[in-house]
C-alpha cells in the first residue's frame, strides 16, 4: 500500500474521511476492516509527516527559486 | 531713472501686499508631497496640486506647522481619518499667508479638515471599487480555494520590515512544529514606489504558482502605517488576476484598504497571518486525528459487535447441537427399541417356524420308522420262518448240558454235606458258653466288646457277661500298661 507521488493534503484527507464513512454505514467486512485500518494508517503517518518534517526536495526547489 | 530697491524692501513690500490681501487664515487643498517632522517638534511640509494627467505639478507651497500646533493637530487627523498624516495624501488645511524676507513664502497651518481627507480618498477607493466591479474581477481572488495546508508560502515584503520577522518568527517557532517553505520577494511597501514594486514582486511569483500554495502580502505593524498605496487599483488588479490565493497583513486598524478588499483573506497584522495559517494547519491536523480516532473506535465497536455475535452464534450452535444429539439419542433409543421388538417377532415367527418344521419333522421321522419298522417286521417275520430249524438243534445240546451240570451239583452238594458234619462237630467244641464255663468273661461297653482299655472312660459303665449272668459295673479308675 503506497502513497501516489504528488498526493495533496486534500485528497488524502478526502481518502480517510472515505475510510471513516465507509465504516460509519457498515461497508466493510471484518476482513475488509483491517485492510483500511492500515491504509488510514499511511494516509495519517504521511500527513503527519509531511506537516513536521523537511521534504529535501521542496528545499531544493526554493533554492532553486532563490537563484532565478 | 529707474527706481532700485534693495531686496528687503522688496521682500518687505510683497510681506505688506499679502499681509493686507490675506488679512485672516484661509482653507486651502493641496495633497502632502513631502512631510519632515523635525526633532524640535515643528513640521515641514511641501504641498503640491496635481494637474488631470495625475503626473504634472501644477502648483507647489512650503508649509509649516508649528510644534504647539502640530502636538494637536497630529493625533485628531490620525484619529479621525485612521491614517498617519504623511505623503501622498490630500489635505484641506487652514493656513495664514505669510512671507519672510529671508525664508519666502511659506504657509503657516493653523487647522486641518480630516473629513476632506476622508472624503477624498472615499471618493478614490469608490472610483477604484467601481472599475474592478465592472471589470468582473473584484472577487476572483475570493473564489479561489485556499489549500487545507498552506505550506510552502511566497511572501511579499520589505526584508527590512518588523513586520516580515515577526511574521517568519512566528511560523517558525509554532508550537505545534509544523514546517514551512517560504520565500520572500522583496517589495517596496509604502510610497510612491510602491505599486510597481508589489506588481513586480507578484509577476516574479507567478512562474511558481504550481509549487507555492499561497501568497502573503505583510507590511511593518504599528501606527506608522500608510495605506494609500494601497489603495491602489493596479495592485488591486493585480491581485484579483493572481493564479494563487493572496492574504494580506499590511497592519491598520481602521477601514480595509482596496488591496485588503479584493485579497482571498484579509487580517489585520503579519502576526495575524501567520496565526491564521498555522490555525489552518492545527485544524487540518485536529480534524485528520478526530477522524482517526472516530475510525478506530468505530472498528473497535465493530469489533466488539463482530466477537458478541460470534459468541452468540457459538451458543446457539453448542445449543444446537445439544439439541440435535438429544434428538438422535431418542431416535436411537426408538430405533433400539423398535429393533428389539423386530427380533422378539423374528424369533417368535423363526420359533414358531422351527416348531412346524420340528412337527413335521417328527412327523417324517415317525413315518420313517414306520416304514422301517414295517420293513423289519416284514424281515422279522421271514426270519421266524428260517430260524426255528437251527435253534432246535442247539436246544439238544443245551439239554445235554443241564443235565450233566445236574449230575455234578449233585455230587458236590454230597461232599459239602459231608463236610458240615464234621464242622459242627469242632463247633460244639468251641462254643462261648463252653468257654465261659472255664471261667472267662465277656466284657462290653456302648454294646460292644472290649478289647483294650484305650478306648475306656472313667464313670463308664461296664457289662460283664458270666456263664450265669450279666454284672453292670462302673470305672472307677483305668491303668494302662500290662497287669
Amino acid at each position: 500500500m503506497t502513497i501516489k507521488k504528488g498526493l495533496s493534503y486534500k485528497e488524502a484527507i478526502s481518502e480517510i474521511e472515505g475510510i471513516l464513512q465507509q465504516i460509519e454505514n457498515d461497508e466493510p467486512d471484518v476482513d475488509q476492516l483491517s485492510e483500511k485500518v492500515k491504509r488510514l494508517s499511511v494516509l495519517v503517518t504521511w500527513c503527519r509527516e509531511k506537516l513536521h518534517q523537511t521534504e529535501e526536495e521542496i528545499e531544493k526547489i526554493l533554492k532553486d527559486i532563490e537563484k532565478s | 531713472m529707474t527706481e532700485r530697491l534693495s531686496l528687503s524692501e522688496l521682500n518687505g513690500a510683497v510681506k505688506k501686499v499679502l499681509a493686507s490681501n490675506f488679512t485672516t487664515p484661509v482653507w486651502v487643498v493641496g495633497e502632502i508631497s513631502e512631510i519632515n517632522i523635525h526633532s524640535n517638534g515643528h513640521c515641514y511640509l511641501t504641498l503640491i496640486e496635481k494637474g488631470d494627467s495625475e503626473d504634472r505639478i501644477v502648483a507647489q507651497a512650503r508649509a509649516t506647522i508649528w510644534s504647539y500646533t502640530f502636538r494637536m493637530l497630529r493625533p485628531f487627523f490620525e484619529t479621525t481619518t485612521g491614517q498617519q498624516l504623511t505623503d501622498g495624501i490630500k489635505v484641506l488645511l487652514q493656513v495664514s499667508v505669510e512671507f519672510h524676507e529671508m525664508y519666502g513664502f511659506s504657509l503657516n497651518v493653523r487647522n486641518i479638515d480630516p473629513t476632506y481627507t476622508l472624503g477624498a480618498q472615499a471618493l478614490k477607493r469608490r472610483e477604484i471599487i467601481r472599475r474592478l466591479t465592472d471589470d468582473g474581477v473584484i472577487t476572483m481572488n475570493k473564489e479561489l480555494e485556499l489549500p487545507l495546508v498552506p505550506q510552502k508560502i511566497a511572501i511579499i515584503s520589505s526584508p527590512s520590515a518588523a513586520g516580515y520577522e515577526d511574521f517568519m518568527e512566528q511560523l517558525a517557532n509554532n508550537s505545534n512544529g509544523y514546517k514551512f517553505y517560504t520565500k520572500l520577494f522583496p517589495a517596496v511597501m509604502q510610497g510612491n514606489q510602491a505599486e510597481q514594486s508589489i506588481v513586480n514582486a507578484l509577476d516574479r511569483i507567478y512562474p511558481h504558482e504550481d509549487f507555492f500554495d499561497v501568497v502573503v502580502m505583510i507590511r511593518g505593524g504599528g501606527s506608522q502605517v500608510d495605506l494609500s498605496c494601497f489603495d491602489n487599483y493596479n495592485i488591486a488588479y493585480h491581485i484579483t488576476q493572481f493564479p494563487l490565493p493572496v492574504l494580506t497583513g499590511i497592519g491598520h486598524e481602521k477601514d480595509d484598504s482596496i488591496a485588503d478588499l479584493v485579497a482571498h483573506t484579509r487580517l489585520k497584522t503579519p502576526t495575524a497571518v501567520a496565526e491564521f495559517i498555522l490555525d489552518g494547519v492545527a485544524a487540518f491536523e485536529v480534524r485528520m486525528n478526530l477522524m482517526q480516532q472516530e475510525t478506530i473506535s468505530l472498528i473497535e465497536n465493530r469489533m466488539e459487535e463482530e466477537k458478541e455475535l460470534l459468541e452468540e452464534l457459538t451458543d446457539e450452535l453448542s445449543r444446537l447441537v445439544r439439541d440435535q444429539l438429544g434428538n438422535k439419542k431418542k431416535e436411537l433409543r426408538e430405533h433400539s427399541w423398535r429393533f428389539q421388538q423386530e427380533i422378539k417377532l423374528t424369533l417368535q415367527h423363526s420359533e414358531h417356524r422351527i416348531g412346524k418344521i420340528l412337527q413335521r419333522a417328527g412327523f417324517l421321522v415317525d413315518r420313517y420308522f414306520l416304514v422301517h419298522r414295517q420293513k423289519i417286521d416284514k424281515a422279522r417275520n421271514i426270519l421266524d420262518v428260517k430260524i426255528p430249524g437251527s435253534v432246535q438243534g442247539r436246544m439238544e445240546i443245551l439239554d445235554h448240558y443241564i443235565e450233566k451240570c445236574n449230575h455234578l451239583a449233585v455230587k458236590r452238594i454230597d461232599h459239602e454235606k459231608h463236610r458240615i458234619e464234621l464242622a459242627g462237630q469242632k463247633a460244639i467244641l468251641s462254643d462261648p458258653a463252653n468257654i465261659l464255663k472255664k471261667g472267662y468273661s465277656i466284657t462290653t461297653v456302648r454294646g460292644k466288646l472290649v478289647k483294650e482299655v484305650a478306648l475306656l472312660i472313667n464313670e463308664e459303665v461296664l457289662k460283664t457277661r458270666f456263664y450265669d449272668g450279666n454284672v453292670l459295673s462302673k470305672i472307677i479308675e483305668i491303668k494302662p500298661g500290662k497287669s
